[in-house]
């Protein structure tokens, strides 16, 4: 446990020391910043007073309803803003403890080579979730102040961000791992994150597809990739209309994409030599 | 598959057949790094590792602390599989090129790496202003390690290998970029340990520094061992050089292999009522026995 945390504080420190963690706190910073300033603005404002008066006629929307759109616009925003800037910035951790010099030292210590990735896999983790969640409470408590509408299952976009996050960020270490390269470790997951998307339309592409094997082939592609527009619909399902979408088959099989792509990860690790 | 043989835990390190073969994964080519490197290294001494560039010396480090695994053969630190773990609880390691976190402190970076070897806060915090100290960077724990010149990151690198107290140090060019002055500190800093008990394992380039330093030392050529011995055996007793000066005013300047030898020439130049100046055993320098081993006149 003392190894671990002392892996974990190092991957703070560093993040800490990076420019690009301090854009990504900063970035977020700024999006709080803009809604702040949105929120503010006189169209807005009516809008609110507008839909907040109870005793017009016209009951088109009601508040709560407005709010709930809002609630999960913004999270589907912060889902795809949170996770791209996420994976952008975790990019060169892994590669930079893979450094030579740097990983013969790591290594000479006396501590277990999955211990040593899983250390730094799991601070970086926490380093964006410190974010996500400053990001997403923020949010919240802005729209929260401003409507006098607390609408909690807008938190949920905190453990679907963090849930697809840490899944790709499988995918930077084991891309990390094998080639040492910062700029493939973002390329991989960012196209996993578009090809998920073209996956999603499978209702339309099947039907589209003439031939068995193509249809067999889109359907086997599915299943496996991560399911990063599927969890963003079901997240904005459930914010908007709070009914039951299905969120369990993208989140289990998502988790089990993100638990292969690490195991080889650490198979990869600990054969390697440096 | 790798060997199992008796191993013993008197020798802070001790080999047996160790083997590395780098594959070449698209052509199939093989590399033979270090070939049946059998090797003991008792505890307490001070050992030198030499060889020419290639000879399999940084592989041979690297398989000890596990950052390479050997193709066959075994590895042990203390009697323990060098692989586990926790056989590389007491070992130091300053390893050559190294990259040091530059976001960190002096201090902030042996707290990491002393966290790492198992080391409490309490103390670290008592060890660290310590050998700070110890190794002339007092007034630099505070200050990030991008300023740090190559000697100071040298330095630094030593304190990190100490920080736990270790028993057995591994350190790969010590002295690389460091002054004389620097030199002589580390130097001092490490006849101190070996004093204490600690097996020092250098691997180095400068031959002069081994020779002056360590008591023993293996020649690696060609990913195996050439030589093994006590350095005072090796380079001792290889031959008497006689000076003088003949009854005729001839100088004498000679070389003679054996103690017989030089006693029958001195006897001879005595009858011959000529001068003995001085009779002085001759030693092999490291370097002479470095070139005679290895077969080429490549710096180590």
């Amino acid at each position: 446990m003392k190894v671990l945390s002392a892996l974990i504080a190092d991957t703070f420190q560093e993040a800490r020391a990076r420019w690009l963690f301090r854009g990504l706190l900063g970035l977020s910073t700024l999006l709080i910043a803009i809604f702040l300033f949105v929120l503010k603005i006189d169209l807005v404002e009516g809008a609110i007073s507008f839909m907040g008066i109870e005793s017009t006629s016209r009951h088109i929307w009601d508040i709560r309803h407005f709010v709930n759109v809002s609630y999960s616009w913004v999270s589907i925003v912060l889902y795809i803003w949170g996770t791209f800037l996420a994976v952008f910035a975790s990019a060169g951790l892994i590669p930079t403890v893979l450094e030579a010099g740097r990983i013969s030292l790591l290594l000479s210590k006396p501590i277990s080579r999955p211990m040593l990735l899983l250390g730094r896999y799991v601070g970086n983790f926490l380093v964006v979730a410190t974010n996500h969640i400053y990001l997403i409470c923020s949010i919240w408590l802005i729209i929260g102040i401003k409507t006098h509408i607390w609408e909690p299952r807008f938190l949920l976009a905190i453990p679907i961000s963090l849930l697809i996050f840490s899944v790709l960020l499988c995918v930077v270490v084991l891309v990390g791992v094998i080639t040492e390269s910062s700029a493939l470790s973002v390329m991989a997951p960012i196209a996993l994150m578009l090809i998920s998307t073209i996956l999603a339309a499978r209702g339309i592409v099947l039907k589209l597809l003439s031939s068995e094997f193509s249809r067999d082939l889109w359907q086997v592609l599915y299943w496996i990739v991560p399911k990063v527009y599927d969890l963003g619909n079901a997240m904005k399902q459930i914010i908007l209309y709070d009914h039951e979408a299905d969120i369990l088959t993208p989140i289990w099989t998502s988790a089990l994409f993100g638990a292969v792509m690490l195991s080889c990860a650490l198979a990869v690790f600990q054969k390697r030599d440096f | 598959m790798l060997r199992r043989r008796h191993v013993n835990s008197d020798y802070a390190i001790q080999t047996i057949g160790l083997e590395k073969v780098y594959r070449s994964r698209w052509r199939g080519r093989e590399i033979r790094a270090v070939s049946d490197l059998s090797l003991r290294v008792p505890a307490g001494v001070k050992f030198g590792l030499l060889g020419a560039n290639g000879a399999g010396k940084t592989t041979f480090v690297k398989m000890l602390l596990s950052a390479v695994n050997p193709t066959a053969g075994t590895a042990t630190i203390f009697g323990r599989d060098a692989r586990e773990p926790e056989a590389r609880r007491p070992v130091g390691y300053l390893p050559e090129n190294h990259r040091f976190p530059t976001y960190l402190t002096g201090s902030g970076m042996l707290h990491f790496y002393g966290s790492l070897s198992g080391m409490d806060s309490h103390d670290r915090a008592r060890r660290v202003p310590e050998l700070l100290e110890q190794v002339g960077l007092k007034n630099w724990g505070d200050v990030r390690i991008r300023k740090f010149s190559k000697g100071m990151l040298q330095r630094l690198g030593l304190a990190q290998a100490l920080i736990h107290r270790p028993r057995l140090l591994v350190l790969d060019e010590p002295t690389d970029g460091v002054d004389p002055v620097g030199r002589r500190q580390i130097r001092d800093i490490l006849s101190t340990l070996t004093c204490a008990g600690v097996t020092v394992f250098i691997n180095s380039h400068l031959l002069s520094e081994v020779e002056t330093f360590c008591d023993y030392v293996a020649i690696l050529k060609k990913g195996q061992l050439a030589l093994e011995g006590k350095m005072s055996e090796l380079l001792a007793g290889r031959g008497y050089r006689v000076t003088g000066q003949t009854a005729a005013g001839e100088i004498i300047d000679r070389q003679l292999p054996t103690r017989e030898e030089a006693n029958r020439f001195i006897d001879q130049i005595r009858a011959g009522n000529g001068w003995i100046e001085a009779v002085a055993p001759t030693v092999n320098s490291l370097e002479d026995l470095f070139i005679l081993t290895t077969g080429d006149d490549k710096a180590a």
